[in-house]
């Protein structure tokens, strides 16, 4: 199946600034893409362009079969954009705001008002419906804001940070809702700092840096890809002989194995799940009994570090 | 069409949710017929201005219309700043529908709003001629919706709210004053043939001498002939729509508005 999205050699420059750089990715009908990246990494530059709302400099898209540079009006139709900044004017109301957006994107008004009041609702921004958008906190402007897409449910949705300034409880229930979202069929592109977000919403990943995709892949093989990313922790009853440590290394899987204690062993290693059960039966099969036994994953944040050779923290202090 | 009368009906609505904004200019409005006019038409014994008071009204009812639908321009920067103008050029709306709209709607708001004002004003100095009022309503239709486009278009060309702030004083000083809204146009002519010669092309006086033709407000010191002014200000409104259009579509679809 042809991607619904098609972005090819996009760039854009401000001055001697290039915010996105020959940036080339495709997206699949039905997959929730993270773009993940520290703020600066142009993203949201990436964004703008594929929603026809920046020209590029260099490079198109296609969006559906149409391209942004050519067919703009059609492009807008297939898309619904949650912004990173809530866009609405102060003097408005989020009735207002959720309201006009719904009709201008062609909702009967039977459904208008049944998913208006249901987003609105399930976001717990039906008793502040009415009051002035400056009356409203920043998590609730965020609401507002993404209200907007989860009442368009467009073909494809772009959310920009999507639960930034939102707390613990708001998050998870926005994510359910995307997840929802996509469920009835729409495609999703993620643009997030959070590496948590990114991991448990997104089909894939793409990782931004400098105005350049670094990486795209499903989280699970971007966190593959880093040689010895998982960390295996065993306990032994009696101490290690010399001869196992050697036999573990020897696994194609292992890369490294640290004798911490005379009892303890660490393991650095991919594919965790295939080659402990392996482990397991070695350690067996020489009669030393295992008291315990810990993994950890690699996280995005490693995978992040990997690519870039910073922390995300760090990427974002360099671009300010 | 139905998204233009949507981009028309959202700028009507925003505008009267300035309700500090429209209390202000109504109590300006106001105090200028009270104060100003009765004040001033005392001074003014002229023989080609038998009542000078009527004479200010019809003109401070445009001048109020013209200070209305310039209004729209702020807007735009109130939405630069606050990232609204992003959200509006992300929506399935052609650009053409959104300039149109905003243009139209930058008319007709402050049409609605300056149209109540105007009608007490005239209610109490008691000059209404039904047919050519009409005729002369549709001019300040037309008028209204020039001048949004025109704020509009200029807003977009100036990226600077502050420097737009003090073009558009300046261009109002100038475009007022030298027009008929004031004072008649005998008057203007007789202190410099500059002055006359701008005044006798400028979309306010035609506003202005339509109006007082249409409400029979003078008629002695306006014009006679309501054709030439009505094409004065179909070819003012035709101008900056369909430019403003053309220009708005430039600089906003290059990212020039940022």
């Amino acid at each position: 199946m042809a991607p619904i999205i098609r972005i090819e050699s996009l760039t854009k420059k401000f001055g001697n600034l290039i915010a996105v750089d020959h940036l080339n990715l495709e997206v699949e009908e039905g997959e929730i893409l993270g773009l993940l990246g520290p703020n600066g990494a142009g993203k949201t530059t990436a964004i703008l362009m594929v929603a026809t709302v920046m020209r590029p400099t260099e490079g198109t898209a296609y969006v559906g079969e149409y391209d942004i540079r050519k067919q703009p009006d059609r492009v807008r139709g297939l898309l619904g954009i949650a912004f990173q900044e809530p866009k609405m004017l102060w003097v408005s109301t989020p009735w207002d705001v959720v309201n006009w957006h719904a009709k201008v994107c062609g909702l009967s008004t039977e459904e208008r008002k049944r998913r208006v009041k249901e987003v609105l609702n399930a976001l717990d921004m039906w008793e502040p419906r009415r009051k002035n958008v400056h009356a409203l906190s920043g998590g609730m402007r965020k609401r507002v804001e993404i209200a907007k897409v989860l009442i368009q449910r467009p073909k494809i949705a772009i959310v920009d940070e999507p639960t930034s300034q939102i707390d613990v409880v708001g998050k998870h229930r926005i994510w359910n809702m995307l997840l929802e979202l996509r469920e009835e069929g729409s495609t999703i592109i993620l643009a997030t700092n959070e590496l948590y977000e990114a991991d448990q919403l997104s089909d894939r990943v793409g990782i931004m840096h400098k105005g350049k995709l670094l990486v795209r892949d499903t989280p699970k093989k971007l966190k593959d890809s880093i040689l010895g990313g998982d960390i295996v922790e065993i306990q032994l009853e009696k101490d290690a002989p010399v001869k196992i440590v050697e036999e573990l290394k020897g696994l194609k899987e292992v890369v490294d194995v640290t004798q911490v204690k005379p009892t303890s062993l660490r393991l650095y290693l991919n594919r965790v799940e295939e080659v402990v059960p392996r482990i397991m039966n070695l350690f067996t099969k020489k009669n030393i009994p295992v008291t315990s036994i810990r993994m950890s994953e690699p996280s995005l944040d490693d995978v992040f570090a990997h690519y870039t050779g910073l922390t995300i923290e760090q990427a974002q202090k360099d671009s300010e | 069409m139905n998204k233009l009368l949507l981009v028309i009906e959202r700028d009507v609505r925003i505008f009267f949710q300035y309700k500090f904004l429209i209390i202000m200019r109504a109590i300006w409005f106001v105090s200028q017929i009270a104060l100003f006019g009765l004040i001033a038409s005392r001074m003014i014994n002229l023989r080609e201005v038998p009542d000078y008071f009527r004479y200010y009204v019809g003109g401070l009812s445009v001048m109020t219309l013209y200070s209305a639908a310039v209004f729209i321009g702020f807007d735009l920067y109130e939405e630069a700043e606050h990232g609204v103008f992003e959200y509006l050029l992300s929506l399935p709306v052609s650009r053409q529908q959104l300039v149109l709209g905003r243009s139209i709607g930058g008319g007709l708001r402050s049409f609605i709003y300056v149209g109540p004002l105007i009608a007490v004003s005239l209610y109490v100095i008691g000059a209404i001629n039904p047919i050519s009022f009409l005729i002369s309503l549709f001019a300040l239709f037309l008028f209204a919706f020039g001048v949004s486009g025109m704020s509009i278009t200029i807003a977009v060309i100036i990226k600077s709210s502050d420097r737009f702030d003090i073009l558009m004083g300046v261009l109002d000083a100038l475009i007022v004053r030298l027009s008929t809204a004031m004072y008649p146009l005998a008057i203007v002519q007789a202190s410099s043939p500059l002055y006359g010669g701008i005044a006798n092309f400028n979309p306010v006086t035609y506003a202005a001498d339509l109006f007082r033709w249409g409400t029979g407000i003078e008629t002695i010191i306006t014009s006679q002939n309501p054709l030439m002014p009505l094409l004065g200000i179909i070819a003012f409104f035709g101008f900056f729509t369909f430019v403003g259009v053309v220009i708005y579509d430039k600089r906003i679809e290059g990212g020039g508005w940022q």
